[in-house]
């Protein structure tokens, strides 16, 4: 993947300076600890009205009639749509990566509804209260149907989208096991199967979702909404409801946490935007946390189970993965997670992988990001290492240092052919142990168990790709644009976004070193997407590595500019010249010297007095294309002690050994941690959204819904391993970090206390009674949800076309030659292309083409109906794409083998 | 404002409040702290016709030594229970208990009536009430009325208010000084509601226990006082307890329920080491004295 894109500079070792590596104070905190920041909630503009939504109280039925009739008659109340109203739009609710839903997805329910809280109607009024009287007013018919809840669920019942052949969303890797992969397994001295469950999570950020759409105009729309990336939000919105000829620009200046959930508009958001546009007055809808606990998307729930074969060392052989995700019934994206098994052995010396990982389709509230989305890579891998280390009687550190790639053995590639130059676990892993005393911890744990108390130490490392750029549409590179304002103060305007990240602070101390100004000089703007340029914002732990670098490259443009004047000035020489505090000096020559603000008044109103040729003002900007990935590790170790009585779970300790390359500011760089490691506590021990078994939400409220609080939280201890990246600046992302390690950190210290009484299986969250149950060998746990109970028939299953058998052979002729309409469903979601074949007796020729580009091939064979041919592509890395299609009168069917992707199905029709 | 409609009423006194309740038949709902009900009107869970706000109502706050015992108005802020001297002296237990009731913030606005009044089986307070043998003092226009607390709950948020009638104290009896206080509560985070838990006072008297009052929180659909417990209890020094006999004895009262969060029979076993603890805790304390 490296020689895709050339980084533009390499990092020169860990950035320190003035402010760049220190503990500045966060510049946006007076304003949010005033409580002058600015959220959705906090905007009004006149004329602005309130929308309510009336929800489905059911799961999965067909729509029989809705009677807004008494609704209507409630004063305040201006208008009442349902997707018929909004159906001129056709809006395209695509995914984060720009593809079209597989299943017909839209802003209000349209004619069936598949989910408890899905919006049906919405009601446009005075104020939020009378919306929400004549919301409840509303009338509707549902005839009910059986829903499909959970995976298994999914696996046995009738389709949740009618037309549909199957439940699966999306499928990756291979059904059967490779049979050179199964004889590794069954050859092998040891074979741990361990199956890991996560229950489905809310992303729960404090701030709610939230819109105020303001059109103005015909032509014009402003979105103050709550969101990862202004800018994302602006070309989703353009893009979903096919108006590129309208000027639309998103505001959000400040936002209370996205986790995922915020990364584009979704049904109720978009709802509100498409009413606002066709009532033509401001809308603003504020979700409640009943509404985000019920309809806003959520995360996790998954299932995997990996099978590890080992020798009787503890040394890797050989692996399997098996993964499930439950997508609800209208993902934002149709997920299947590839990323957990292109990293679930990433930093492992691991010879044989194998994988099949497949998302499901049920009556539940969709799938949608959150902190750390392939987060079960490393919670299966590092839970099933430690079973496997008390099978083998090993030390769960023994079996991490036989297997992990070191520093020293690097670069080589992971069995998923991921190249790896400096990832440095292994390293985080010794600096880990150099800091903790793990002999005396054991000690102190045999003397705990002598007196019936259980204590357990657990042990984690793992890698993630962060700052990832150029693979794909929306994971650009980052734009940082810059100004010596006349006044000689700094200001910037980024591609980022913050959400809590301070990246006008890390920024800001960019800038100030490398202008050599200070750094109370200098203001950032961001969340707004008429400043900066496109970026996704938060997401996948990229603003610290490429807009660090972004900002970096676009300083020492303009400081460049700066020397460039003043040695013009002052007449010396350019490398003579230093800046530093607003002031430039010349080196060994006191008598000339020229502050900042004298400087840029000359470049902004002397033009005459600049060198020939030389651009006026004291601007520069610069888009950062890192490489194509950059690798974050870390190893964290906990301390807990589960009570013998009641089965609690108490954290003595938690140290956190990351490498985040660069720290920009290590207080930014600890919270960021903190914060993850907080959500990984939340999800092993408190928080859960469940269903019963109508699909009905039992977590609808924050008292069922349990957050992690700050008492649940332990003081962190850091350890900083960091090692320079090769992106300009150095840095690392350490966004998601926490929340992908704080999982298995914390499941293998639970495991380890209890070791004595047998394994603790990994089904979260992992309650006192789940615990308990482990010490006392009997079920305290309360009864699980019993199996659905049909009030109805189910809708029959539509029948599925037949699928060629591939050694079926057509009636007629077969007409290959001509252009083919294709979809291909790959990880990122549906890709559309057209194929053009030539047969030429048995040859085959012809080309690909999608927006993308075009891929030819030649000296392919045609066998009857039966296509066979390669193509090789860089992007997003380099691999071999196998196809081998079908042909059947004017469909077109098969698959595509795509090297460490797996396999992807391939669908299509003559044009 | 997100709530559904309702009229809105802040009476000064007692019987204003009396009156208004009455003249609703059934519509009215009495807000006081409001940090149960305040969630409950903006999600339109709650949807009364009318709010009778008793903040205004200045009979209805304050903590007082009355014959006999301590007197709490029901809109007196959890805060000021911490803050009391009485209470601190004369009853341990309260404070203790009212520590584990929400947060610093909910404890600022959140009234000890209202948590007496809700009727939550997990609830702190409501045990501390039974276990210590308080009379709830209840008015309407049609006249008061005195009930036990261990007969004011009937069921999960059900009491035997009527929907006319007004908490308008909760009177505790006095306990011997010097009275031990026993408080042993699981939630899953502080300031949750009980996962179980379990709430007492032993008085002693020449060395031996001559008062006992025992009641568990989330053991049953109210909270429970442990009879037979303390009748085990009663007549003993603290040496001579048998903590496990008493505290199986005490689970045996109990009638605990399966929920989402965990088991009756988790409730039983760990509501029975809880208890078992705190008394071992009290035995040890006791030769430490």
């Amino acid at each position: 993947m490296t020689n895709m894109n050339a980084p533009e500079e390499k990092s020169a070792g860990i950035l320190t300076g003035k402010y760049i590596g220190q503990r500045v104070h966060r510049k946006e905190d007076p304003r949010l600890l005033t409580g002058h920041g600015q959220f959705v909630d906090d905007v009004s503009v006149p004329g602005q009205l309130h929308v309510a939504f009336t929800r489905s109280p059911v799961a999965r039925a067909s729509i029989v009639s809705i009677s807004s009739d008494y609704a209507r008659e409630v004063p305040g109340v201006h208008a009442i749509y349902t997707q018929q109203d909004l159906a001129d739009f056709n809006v395209d609710m695509i995914s984060f990566f720009l593809a079209s839903p597989d299943v017909k997805t839209t802003p209000l329910a349209d004619g069936r509804v598949a989910y408890v809280g899905e919006p049906v109607v919405m009601v446009i009024a005075d104020s939020r209260a009378i919306a929400e009287d004549a919301a409840s007013l509303v009338e509707v018919e549902y005839a009910e149907e059986t829903p499909l809840i959970t995976i298994d669920d999914a696996r046995h019942g009738a389709p949740v989208h009618p037309g549909r052949e199957d439940n699966i969303a999306a499928q990756m890797g291979e059904e059967e096991i490779d049979e050179d992969l199964e004889a590794l397994l069954q050859a092998a001295p040891h074979l741990v199967t361990h199956k890991v469950v996560h229950q489905r999570i809310s992303q729960s950020p404090m701030e709610t979702r939230g819109v105020l759409a303001d059109p103005e105009g015909p032509k014009e729309l402003t979105l103050y909404i709550t969101c990862q990336s202004p800018h994302m939000v602006e070309r989703w919105t353009s893009l979903a409801l096919g108006k590129p000829d309208m000027a639309i620009r998103v505001i959000a200046k400040d936002v209370g946490g996205g986790f995922g959930l915020k990364n584009h508009p979704w049904k109720e958001e978009v709802a509100v935007i498409l009413a606002a546009l066709k009532f033509r007055r401001p809308l603003k809808w504020i979700e409640d946390r009943y509404e985000n606990l019920i309809g806003a998307n959520q995360a996790r729930e998954q299932e995997m189970t990996l099978q590890v074969a080992l020798d009787n060392d503890g040394k890797l052989l050989a692996s399997h993965g098996d993964y499930s995700c439950n997508n609800g019934a209208f993902p934002q994206l149709s997920e299947c997670n590839i990323a957990v098994h292109m990293f679930v052995w990433g930093a492992y010396k691991m010879p044989a992988y194998g994988f099949l990982t497949r998302g499901w389709y049920t009556n539940t509230v969709g799938y949608a990001a959150y902190r750390g989305p392939w987060a079960m890579e490393s919670l299966v891998r590092e839970t099933a290492l430690d079973v496997a280390a008390r099978r083998l009687g090993i030390d769960p550190i023994e079996i991490r240092r036989k297997n992990l790639v070191t520093l020293s053995e690097q670069p080589t590639e992971s069995c998923m052919q991921i190249p790896l130059e400096d990832v440095t676990p292994a390293e985080c892993l010794e600096k880990l142990l150099g800091y903790f005393d793990v002999d005396a911890f054991r000690r102190e744990q045999a003397e705990a168990r002598e007196q019936g108390r259980y204590l357990g130490l657990g042990i984690a490392a793992y890698i993630e790709p962060t700052g990832s750029a150029g693979a794909i549409a929306t994971m650009t590179g980052e734009l940082a644009q810059v100004r010596i304002e006349p006044t000689g103060k700094v200001t910037a305007t980024m591609s980022t976004h913050s959400q809590g990240h301070g990246t006008q602070t890390t920024m800001a101390q960019i800038f100030a070193d490398r202008l050599g100004v200070s750094y109370e000089d200098v203001s950032v703007f961001e969340g707004d997407s008429s400043r900066g340029g496109f970026s996704p914002g938060a997401a996948g732990s990229r603003q610290g590595v490429i807009a660090g670098g972004a900002a970096i490259l676009a300083a020492d443009k303009l400081a460049e500019k700066v020397r460039t004047l003043a040695a013009h000035l002052l007449q010396v020489e350019a490398a003579a010249i230093a800046i530093d505090a607003g002031q430039i000096s010349v080196a060994g020559n006191p008598d000339k010297s020229i502050s900042l603000g004298e400087l840029a008044n000359i470049a902004y109103g002397e033009p005459d007095r600049l060198p020939p040729g030389m651009e006026s003002g004291l601007e520069a900007q610069h888009r950062y294309q890192p490489p194509p990935m950059t690798f974050a590790s870390a190893a964290n170790a906990c301390v807990v002690e589960v009570d013998r009585d009641t089965g609690f779970v108490k954290i003595q300790r938690w140290i956190s050994s990351e490498d985040c390359g660069t720290p920009l500011n290590p207080a930014v760089v600890e919270g960021q941690v903190s914060g993850g490691l907080a959500q990984a506590i939340g999800m092993v021990l408190l928080e859960e959204v469940g269903f019963d078994e109508r699909g009905n939400p039992t977590a609808a409220t924050y008292k069922d819904y349990m957050m992690p609080a700050i008492s649940d939280i332990p003081t962190f201890e850091f350890v900083h391993a960091n090692t320079p990246s090769q992106s300009v600046g150095g840095m690392r992302g350490v966004g998601e970090g926490g929340a992908i390690i704080g999982a298995p950190t914390l499941v293998n210290a639970i495991a380890d206390a209890l070791a004595p009484f047998g394994e603790v299986e990994v089904n979260l969250p992992l309650t006192p009674a789940k615990l308990l149950s482990v010490m006392e060998g009997r079920d305290l746990t309360p009864p699980k949800v019993v199996a659905p109970v049909a009030v109805e028939p189910v809708a029959p299953a539509p029948v599925a076309e037949p699928v060629p058998a591939a050694d079926a052979t057509p009636a007629g002729p077969v007409v290959i030659d001509g252009d083919w309409k294709m979809i291909l469903s790959t990880p990122m979601g549906p890709q559309e292309m057209q194929g053009h074949f030539e047969t030429s007796g048995d040859n085959l020729s012809g080309y690909l083409s999608s927006p993308e580009g075009q891929m030819e091939f030649t000296g392919s064979v045609v066998n009857g109906n039966n296509l066979v041919f390669d193509l090789k592509v860089t992007k997003p890395m380099k691999i071999t794409l196998k196809y081998n299609l079908l042909i059947d009168g004017d469909k077109i069917s098969g698959k595509c083998k795509m090297g460490i992707f797996g396999s992807a199905k391939l669908t299509g029709e003559r044009l | 404002m997100k709530p559904a409609p309702f009229d809105y009423y802040a009476p000064a006194t007692i019987s204003e409040a009396c009156q208004l309740l009455s003249e609703a038949s059934g519509g009215a709902t009495v807000i006081a702290g409001g940090q149960t009900l305040m969630p409950l009107l903006n999600l339109r869970m709650s949807q009364p016709f009318i709010l009778v706000d008793i903040n205004n109502t200045a009979e209805m706050k304050g903590i007082s030594a009355v014959d006999g015992g301590i007197r709490i108005g029901p809109a007196t802020r959890q805060y000021e229970v911490l803050e009391s001297e009485l209470l601190v002296e004369r009853l341990p237990l309260l404070v203790e208990a009212v520590r584990h009731v929400g947060h610093h913030q909910t404890r600022n606005r959140g009234t000890v009536g209202g948590s007496i009044a809700l009727g939550e089986p997990a609830a702190e307070l409501p045990a501390c009430a039974v276990a210590l043998g308080a009379t709830i003092d209840i008015a309407s226009v049609r006249g008061t009325r005195q009930v036990p607390a261990s007969e004011f709950y009937l069921g999960p948020f059900m009491t035997v208010l009527e929907p006319d009638e007004l908490v308008t104290g909760i009177t505790f009896p006095a306990w011997p000084a010097g009275h031990l206080p026993l408080f042993s509560e699981l939630a899953q985070r502080p300031g949750d509601f009980a996962l179980v838990g379990v709430v007492g006072a032993l008085a002693l008297e020449a060395g031996k226990i001559s008062r006992a009052g025992i009641a568990w929180m989330a053991m049953g659909p109210t909270p429970l006082k442990a009879t037979a417990a303390e009748q085990l209890l009663l007549g003993k020094s603290l040496a001579e307890i048998d903590p496990q006999a008493v505290a199986e004895a005490a689970v045996a009262e109990t009638a605990p329920f399966d929920d989402k969060r965990t088991s009756a029979e988790y409730r039983r076993t760990v509501g029975a080491r809880l208890l078992a603890r705190a008394l071992r805790e009290l035995t040890a304390q006791g030769e430490a004295a």
